[in-house]
């Protein structure tokens, strides 16, 4: 599905900032994978995620989806086949604009934008019915603007808007973290629900270690630009935190010093 | 002031509202502060000059200035997207370089089209229509570009561009081609600024080449204005809003004027008026300033 092959990115090129944030990493999803990455600040998750996402050209290696290469396709032409939720609940909505005419820019992912009227009763009537899904009475506020949105609707939204058109690849980008305890849970629960109903390969960066074992089929965890951990199946499921942090001190060598990891 | 005063201030301030509906896709729709105005409004006022009054069909001249103008946006815009040079700083470029380029093309500073064919003198032929031929005609085409504008921002390629301008990462990573985006407005903004232009001169009757200095303050207090008064709440209320404020605006202008200010003045009242909308507590709330090319906090 998902082929990375020893890419690296390098951040400050030449200057005294100089900074590998991804050093000769390899991955390989298989169609279905609901990944979830963990690893210290500064451990390069985001930059992958962004890599993938064509936020910026990687320096070397290679990027293919289901064979196709898209090392070198800019990142509004990988849109067909990426759809991504960002930490920030602001990020992934349009604010000034309403809740259908988000949800028709979602719907229109990588296919051609026509000059003809963007929003009709067909798709009026479908959008109702994927809002209905989120349980949060958004159905009957579609020309609602979404500045109007609490930040865990906004992210619930932006969830929607993500699976409606079913991607390749899913990317959330730590999408709960912004967010108080129970609406990302609930945002979180929602995640797995869309993820498990399409069968979406994804890849979630998550600080928290409960979500990173309890959700998905597969955990990697991330040290300079490395991965130093991918553990899926029985050695997954008889992980726990202890030893989850257990490994990551024997991996990377040093011992974790990082509040968020260790109480999350 | 006379019935003829209120008059030609009303045709004036449709007029000038085409302008302003220019400068409402790039300030507020796309985000964007674009100083390429100044310049494109006397592009089009040039060209239409120049070729009436060498004797061209005034229809033709009108059309082709909207699409110098639309060539002016285009250089702006890929100056901006293309070489990366910042939204100001582009503007201001394309603003200068078309002093000389409106000076090419009219041959000398100004260029009389006193009783030349053009746009109003063919509609006041229209039978009933008569004397009230640039009303009649300036309306219109406030009404058909008004509804124009809006049924394109209501298509899904006015979304992607409204999306730009609202929240570049998102659109982009539904795919969107944002600098496509950008130089799209900006051609249509000053497209519709170059068009304005066309008419202003027509109804004036001389092209100048100082004509546009001061235009994007004009716009801009006019968006202001409208926006205040009459609201914001969704895109057809906006576009209303932006024609009403460019006819107030003159209004003010005319209002200025019979106070005995001069017309050398006006500068100033425009710049105190934009101060002013931009100083003000009360209005600053209701505007809600989130725009960051108003609000003088740089970007985000």
């Amino acid at each position: 599905m998902l082929s990375v092959r020893q890419i690296v990115k390098v951040f400050n090129k030449g200057t005294i900032n100089e900074k590998v944030a991804i050093d000769h990493l390899s991955l390989e999803l298989d169609p279905g994978d609901f990944v979830t990455v963990i690893g210290s600040n500064g451990a390069g998750k985001s930059t992958l995620l962004n890599s993938v996402a064509g936020n910026f050209p990687v320096d070397s290696g290679e990027i293919a989806i289901d064979g196709r290469d898209i090392t070198n396709l800019p990142q509004h032409k990988r849109a067909g086949l990426i759809s991504r939720v960002f930490q920030d609940p602001m990020l992934g909505t349009a604010a000034s604009m309403t809740i259908e005419e988000n949800m028709i820019m979602a719907f229109k992912r990588g296919h051609n934008r026509r000059l003809r009227r963007a929003i009709g009763s067909r798709e009026r009537a479908l959008f109702k019915e994927k809002l209905a899904l989120l349980g949060l009475g958004l159905e009957s506020r579609l020309t609602n603007k979404v500045s109007l949105l609490s930040g865990g609707q906004r992210q619930a939204l932006t969830l929607l808007m993500a699976a409606l058109q079913e991607p390749k690849l899913l990317l959330l980008d730590e999408h709960t973290a912004a967010l108080d305890p129970k609406t990302a849970e609930k945002v979180l629960d929602l995640t797995s629900r869309f993820i498990n109903g399409a069968n979406l390969t994804t890849l979630m960066i998550t600080h928290n270690l409960d979500h990173a074992l309890a959700y998905g089929n597969r955990t990697i965890m991330m040290h300079e630009g490395r991965i130093i951990l991918d553990i899926k199946g029985n050695e997954r499921s008889n992980m726990t935190i202890a030893r989850l942090l257990e490994m990551f001190e024997k991996a990377s060598g040093t011992h974790i010093n990082n509040d968020r990891m260790i109480l999350a | 002031m006379s019935t003829q005063v209120w008059l030609s201030t009303l045709e004036q301030g449709l007029m000038y509202s085409l302008m302003v509906l220019g400068v409402y896709l790039t300030f507020r729709v796309l985000d964007y502060a674009d100083l390429s105005v100044d310049g494109s409004f006397t592009l089009g006022a040039a060209i239409a000059a120049i070729l009436i009054s060498t004797g061209h069909n005034p229809w033709a001249a009108t059309a082709l200035a909207f699409i110098g103008g639309l060539l002016a946006g285009i250089f702006t815009g890929i100056l901006h997207t293309k070489f990366n040079i910042t939204p100001l700083l582009s503007g201001i470029l394309t603003m200068t370089a078309l002093y000389s380029v409106n000076l090419r093309v009219m041959g000398k500073a100004n260029i009389s089209l006193l009783r030349t064919r053009t746009i109003f003198s063919d509609f006041e032929k229209i039978p009933f229509i008569g004397s009230h031929g640039v009303l009649a005609l300036t309306l219109a085409t406030v009404i058909i570009v008004g509804i124009i504008l809006y049924l394109f921002l209501e298509t899904e390629i006015g979304l992607a561009l409204r999306a730009t301008g609202d929240n570049e990462m998102m659109i982009k990573s539904q795919g969107v081609n944002t600098d496509i985006m950008k130089v799209l407005g900006l051609a249509l903004s000053n497209g519709l600024v170059a068009f304005a232009g066309s008419y202003v001169a027509q109804n004036q009757q001389f092209a100048d080449v100082g004509m546009g200095i001061g235009m994007i303050i004009a716009g801009l207090a006019s968006v202001i204005i409208g926006e205040v008064l009459v609201g914001t709440s969704s895109v057809a209320r906006t576009i209303i809003a932006v024609i009403v404020g460019g006819v107030l605006y003159r209004v003010i202008i005319a209002v200025v004027l019979q106070l005995g200010l001069e017309p050398t003045d006006l500068k100033l009242v425009t710049a105190l008026i934009v101060i002013l909308a931009l100083t003000s507590p009360a209005l600053k709330k209701k505007f809600k300033l989130k725009n960051p090319v108003l609000s003088g906090k740089g970007e985000n």
